[in-house]
């Protein structure tokens, strides 16, 4: 499980970061993609946490851990559901 | 020019957040304020996001050490998620600065017992071997962080540190490394809220995140090499210093 937790949490954070140091240059050369650029990198960074729940959940459910994996997807299940409520009025 | 000061300002969030379990809130907030012009809700939004990276950057290399202990982060988060919502429903309710002042106290206490109990928890630095206890304690005061964190907008580490080290008796690296873990989930569920909003500055966000990663990186390859009774030390001055933050906001809301 540690493994490919380590693994989530390091590809979608340098995914997240790689493009904002694209977005970054973007600003600085005022190309009007640099938001949209941005964006991308800052959702990248946004959805690293509840992968990283669920693969923990997934991790300790192989585990024979139920009651742990359960704690996992409680979490996971209200962090998607402040997720979801935001997602209904985005506005970057 | 800014760019540059708010990757240099996000490096050192980084750096010290990976270190000290903390997501460096402390120090990317007052500077983006004060040198980037962004407003307060503004900046926490960008702090918050750089909470997340800071969180999953140190944790990608803690969690392959074995340092994070992934059990008790986990059951701790089911407090720390309950504190977060419970403190957003009551919110409008609870007199805010009744709760900073509150926080302040704690955070001073802690910063008291730390220093007083630095170099004790030894130099574990491996999940799992020591036994856990005290955590009807433990839970209350993440329950505690994720109340602060629906409140003003932090990760909550300043509690769940000590939470873990000095009440439950995880060695102090492996409170900081878990408490890494957990911070990440806590400021993801705020920053959702603040991006909502509207209140996320992308263009201020690029440059910061850039900067916190290659400072939790740093920190995450430094930790194992400073001694815990240091990292205390240092821990229980940041927490007097976010104690008088803390208090500072109260008297400001006071006024």
């Amino acid at each position: 499980m540690r493994r490919t937790v380590a693994i989530i949490l390091l590809v979608g954070t340098a995914t997240g970061v790689a493009l904002c140091a694209v977005a970054t240059v973007l600003y600085a050369v005022s190309s009007h993609h640099a938001s949209k650029v941005a964006a991308l990198g800052v959702f990248a960074l946004f959805g690293t946490p509840p992968l990283r729940l669920a693969a923990v959940a997934r991790g300790f459910l192989a585990e024979r851990e139920p009651k742990l994996a359960l704690a996992a997807l409680v979490v996971l299940s209200v962090l998607l559901c402040i997720a979801l409520r935001a997602a209904l009025n985005f506005r970057l | 020019m800014t760019a540059l000061l708010l990757a240099v300002v996000g490096f050192g969030g980084g750096l010290f957040g990976a270190l000290m379990g903390v997501g460096g809130g402390l120090v990317v907030t007052p500077v983006l304020t004060h040198f980037a012009g962004l407003r307060f809700s503004q900046a926490v939004a960008v702090s918050l996001t750089a909470i997340i990276v800071s969180s999953s950057a140190s944790s990608a290399s803690y969690v392959e050490k074995g340092l994070t202990d992934i059990r008790t982060g986990v059951v701790l988060e089911l407090a720390t998620v309950a504190g977060a919502v419970v403190a957003s429903l009551l919110a409008a309710m609870i007199p805010q600065a009744l709760l900073l002042g509150l926080f302040a106290l704690v955070a001073w206490y802690t910063a008291l017992a730390s220093w007083r109990l630095r170099g004790r928890g030894g130099e574990g630095q491996t999940a799992g071997e020591y036994p856990v206890h005290h955590w009807g304690a433990g839970m209350a005061m993440s329950f505690a962080a994720g109340a602060t964190s629906g409140l003003v907008g932090v990760g909550g580490g300043f509690l769940k540190v000590p939470a873990m080290s000095l009440v439950m008796g995880l060695p102090f690296k492996v409170a900081t490394a878990t408490s890494n873990f957990m911070i990440g989930v806590t400021a993801a569920a705020s920053a959702y809220v603040y991006a909502a909003r509207g209140e996320l500055d992308l263009a201020a966000t690029a440059p910061t995140v850039v900067g916190v990663y290659a400072g939790a990186r740093l920190g995450s390859a430094l930790l194992p090499r400073i001694s815990s009774a240091r990292l205390q030390g240092a821990f229980a001055a940041v927490l007097a210093v976010i104690g008088t933050r803390i208090a500072l906001d109260a008297w400001s809301l006071l006024r």
